[in-house]
């Protein structure tokens, strides 16, 4: 099963977020900093890693940036995509967020297919990706 | 996780934030060059605004975006904090907190809330503009209006349809597109073009955008935010007169087109409903790809992270086409530069059908990143989040401690069972098993009621909060400037106590600051410095709470006191003149006391110090004062630490067995009948060297019956602390101590004096507490 990491320091965000997420059959995980998200990652004991990171900007302790930035330096199996999540839609921002090394960047609030569809792509898994695109049909 | 559960989260995080807003506002005062704390209070609000955006709060949305806006120029330096900035935001945030309640009173803000919101947050976008804020409907005059971009007028294939899916909808006898460009001062009209839309007939998609380009850098600070700046475009299947009817208010501004036959040109004929969007969606991400790999240098990660995207973005396509493309993917093998693998990105971005987008999207402005407002829906399902903290609702804590209370209770029936199995069953080997028996549970419950006590156990901290903004509010309104200085607020009690502790501890801080602190000129005067100062001090004696409020005010002057308890008629001109000074100033306590001369806003009201007596005393608490005129106050208030479990003494007399709550007794003795002396009516003893009076139970629960002698000829003396002074009573016998949960007296006995309550006792019998302070009143 995919595993996500939701880190965000509000707790409402969070809660929206791993729902969106893991009612499109993923299991998530959650951070509220970036230096708790690190801990997190480092704590995946063998192979096992994080699919994808859904990551907040403005946190205390550590930011979204500093995060992704730290992020790139571990080994490979760590290296799966960032979804960058903010409030801010200015265009400087999305470009810090892909000098960080964010692989794509949303809206906050993330509409619900925006973030489904994208994480389901960013993960490759086609299934729940046509499943996001139909239900938007619907 | 449903939809309730969301709104009681965000209820939950928003009254932190706010709380946390308001704490770090008057930190940022008395520190306004510390950036650590700027970027902590914007990152509040701004953690506030984000998350209303998950619900449609607007009113609340628009006053906490008016704040965070603010702070974002405070926390960058483009403006300058001011005390009056932070009063417009307090009350901002004051406000927040009323929307706030509202929504979690009904699950929606009144719908009358817009104007009052409105009002706010133009106040707080007055600092930003350096203008006064403007009765609402004048702004938009005030403003410079921002000439709207354009829209291509050739609207015979308008471009703007594809903005939507049609294809999506090509199943549809009749689709009907239209765009709908509000007014930019519709908002001033009382029209809500967003509910317009989404209320339309029929409504198949929708998508909304801005009218015109945001405004960048400075032109911001100058944006009004009551324009609107909306471009919306939808589609339904409802009829056009019905569709016609629903927008007629707004008919000039909205432009319509017939989608049905635009549905083949947007969609070729065996082409999957479903692929449109997807494609889209992987257009978007695979040129977010080929932008992350021009900037990702020679970062091994970011050129892993983006490959992985890259290779499975091509496993969710399907056709030829993708899987050609994963293939040479999967050949360029190992480690790979970021321009090699952007080079493969960009060159294969024709197989993913994206060439244009990739194209442009560095030109355009974020193709698919307009604002898009949208209402999450979230159902039902049984996922649960983990928790690191439980939040538990307040009740379910008290049921679990009246449980325990009964448990502690119930446990000391066991002791009477096993006397009863000893004396009436001649069961000795039974008795003792259940008295071993019982000191295990008794051991359980004592460390139960420990555990439940820590749950409810709160800083002192929580209630002095709120003291900061109390402060800086009354000091400003009187003109005077003070100092609060907390120490200790991690000493921690019982919530209850904590909470019954706001009300008294609101009404000496505002006694401090009307009577007690002078204004800066006659401080200076006096040769003070101008600020005064209010210490708050907290700690634990025992198992007691000691909070001490001081202020280097006036202090209170004993003569006045004395005319006015005179004047007021509470004591003769006689007696005041045989009181000490400490005496006389313990005057104020008394019921109908008040120096004001004339009833003030903040402490008049007629209420006084006895009121702040009385509500510490009914929480087993005491408060002392002392003052030294001319220096300054000090109110020393001792509060138990908790109030759920009340140990008693049970003592007996003439045949009764009473209660005295243990924390006012001294000790227990036994004197010589030949040791009491007897003065007129009054018996005292001396005891330690120190003369102390002697009272009869029965002389003052009025029973007839002479205080019983043992066979030494010895009296029971129960000595109690009362007013600072000792005082014996005559009992007949001691019967050691007890824990009981006291229930006050309620029903034709709640008007009896000399009781505390009533509690049950482990062998179902029902003991009468006294209130002894009360009885020798």
């Amino acid at each position: 099963m995919y595993r996500i990491l939701v880190v965000d320091d509000a707790a409402t965000v969070r809660m929206y977020h791993r729902k969106l997420l893991s009612d499109a059959g993923w299991h998530t995980d959650e951070a509220l900093n970036g230096v708790e998200a690190l801990e997190r990652v480092h704590a995946q004991e063998g192979d096992e890693a994080f699919d994808l990171y859904v990551v907040d900007v403005n946190m205390p302790r550590m930011d979204g940036y500093s995060f992704v930035r730290e992020l790139r330096r571990l080994g490979p199996r760590h290296q799966a995509p960032v979804v960058m999540v903010s409030t801010e839609a200015q265009r400087q921002d999305v470009d810090a967020a892909l000098d960080a090394g964010a692989n794509t960047y949303l809206v906050k609030p993330a509409q619900p297919l925006d973030l489904v569809l994208s994480a389901a792509l960013l993960l490759g898994d086609r299934d729940a990706a046509l499943v996001a695109a139909q239900g938007a049909r619907t | 996780m449903n939809q309730t559960d969301l709104l009681d989260q965000f209820v939950i995080e928003a009254r932190e934030c706010l709380e946390a807003i308001g704490k770090r506002l008057l930190d940022v005062e008395q520190d306004p060059d510390n950036d650590e704390l700027l970027n902590d209070l914007f990152r509040s609000v701004h953690t506030l605004k984000g998350n209303c955006g998950l619900f449609e709060f607007k009113p609340l949305e628009r006053v906490v975006h008016a704040g965070e806006d603010l702070l974002d120029r405070v926390r960058h330096r483009t403006l300058a904090y001011s005390a009056e900035l932070a009063d417009a935001l307090l009350e901002a945030m004051d406000y927040s907190a009323q929307l706030i309640d509202q929504i979690e009173r009904h699950g929606r803000i009144d719908s009358n809330a817009d104007a009052r919101s409105i009002a706010h947050a133009s106040a707080l976008r007055s600092f930003v503009c350096g203008s006064e804020p403007a009765p609402s409907p004048a702004p938009l005059a005030a403003v410079p209006v921002i000439a709207r971009v354009p829209v291509s007028s050739e609207d015979l294939a308008p471009s703007w349809t594809s903005r939507l899916d049609l294809a999506a909808v090509a199943s549809k006898l009749s689709v009907l597109a239209l765009r709908y460009l509000p007014e930019v001062g519709c908002f001033f009209k009382g029209e809500d073009p967003w509910r317009l839309a989404r209320t339309a007939p029929g409504l198949l998609q929708l998508h909304v955008a801005s009218a015109s380009a945001w405004p960048q850098g400075e032109d911001r600070a100058a944006w009004d935010c009551y324009q609107c700046n909306l471009d919306i475009v939808l589609c339904t299947d409802a009829p056009r007169s019905e569709v016609e009817a629903h927008f007629c208010c707004v008919a000039e501004q909205v432009t319509w087109c017939d989608a049905t036959a635009n549905v083949g040109v947007a969609a070729p004929p065996g082409e999957p409903a479903v692929s449109p969007l997807l494609r889209q969606r992987v257009a978007v991400l695979w040129s977010d790809q080929c932008e992350l790999l021009a900037r990702a240098g020679d970062s091994a990660g970011t050129v892993g992270a983006a490959r992985r995207a890259l290779s499975n973005l091509l496993g969710c396509l399907d056709g030829p086409a993708g899987s050609a493309a994963s293939a040479s993917l999967a050949e360029i093998a190992g480690e790979v530069s970021a321009s090699s693998l952007l080079v493969w990105a960009r060159s294969n971005a024709l197989a993913v059908e994206v060439v244009a987008v990739t194209a442009t999207a560095s030109e355009a402005t974020m193709p698919d990143r307009d604002i898009v407002a949208v209402l999450p829906r979230v159902e039902d399902s049984s996922a649960a989040s983990p928790q690191k903290v439980l939040k538990v609702g307040q009740e379910k804590i008290d049921r679990l401690m009246e449980l325990i209370g009964e448990m502690v209770v119930a446990k000391n029936s066991l002791p009477y069972l096993a006397q009863r199995a000893e004396e009436v069953f001649q069961q000795r080997e039974l008795a003792r098993e259940i008295k071993a028996q019982y000191a295990v549970i008794n051991r359980i419950a004592d460390d139960l009621q420990h555990a439940i006590m820590q749950v409810r156990m709160l800083p002192v901290g929580a209630v002095f909060q709120r003291f900061g903004r109390l402060i800086r509010d009354i000091s400003r309104k009187l003109g005077k400037e003070v100092n609060l200085v907390v120490e200790g607020e991690d000493t921690e009690a019982d919530k209850n106590v904590i909470e019954s502790l706001a009300d008294p501890l609101i009404h000496i801080l505002r006694n401090s600051l009307d009577h007690g602190i002078e204004l800066p000129e006659v401080r200076r005067a006096a040769g003070k410095p101008p600020a005064g100062t209010i210490r708050i001090v907290a700690r634990q004696e025992s198992d007691r709470v000691i909070i001490e409020i001081q202020d280097d005010g006036a202090g209170v002057d004993a003569a006045r006191v004395r005319n006015k308890a005179v004047e007021r008629g509470l004591i003769s001109a006689d007696q005041a003149d045989t009181l000490s000074d400490d005496d006389a100033v313990q005057l104020i306590f008394l019921p109908g006391f008040s120096t004001a001369d004339e009833i003030s806003d903040l402490s008049g009201r007629g209420v006084g110090m006895d009121v702040v007596r009385t509500a510490i005393e009914r929480i087993n608490g005491g408060v002392e004062l002392s003052s030294v005129q001319g220096k300054g106050t000090t109110l020393r208030l001792s509060l138990p630490l908790s109030m759920a479990v009340t140990t008693v003494m049970v003592v007996e007399s003439a045949g009764r067995r009473l209660g005295v709550p243990m924390d006012l007794i001294v000790e227990t003795v036994r004197i010589p009948a030949c040791d009491i002396h007897h003065f007129k009516q009054a018996r005292t003893t001396v005891l330690r060297g120190r003369v102390v009076p002697l009272r009869a139970l029965n002389d003052l629960l009025a029973l007839d019956a002479a205080p019983m002698l043992n066979e030494a000829g010895e009296l029971a003396v129960l000595v109690i602390r009362h007013d600072n002074e000792s005082v014996g009573l005559l009992v007949d016998h001691f019967h050691g101590a007890s824990d009981i949960i006291l229930k006050p007296l309620e029903g034709v006995l709640a008007g009896l004096i000399g009781f505390a309550g009533t509690a049950l006792m482990g062998d179902g019998g029902v003991l009468m507490v006294l209130n002894p302070k009360e009885l020798l009143q």
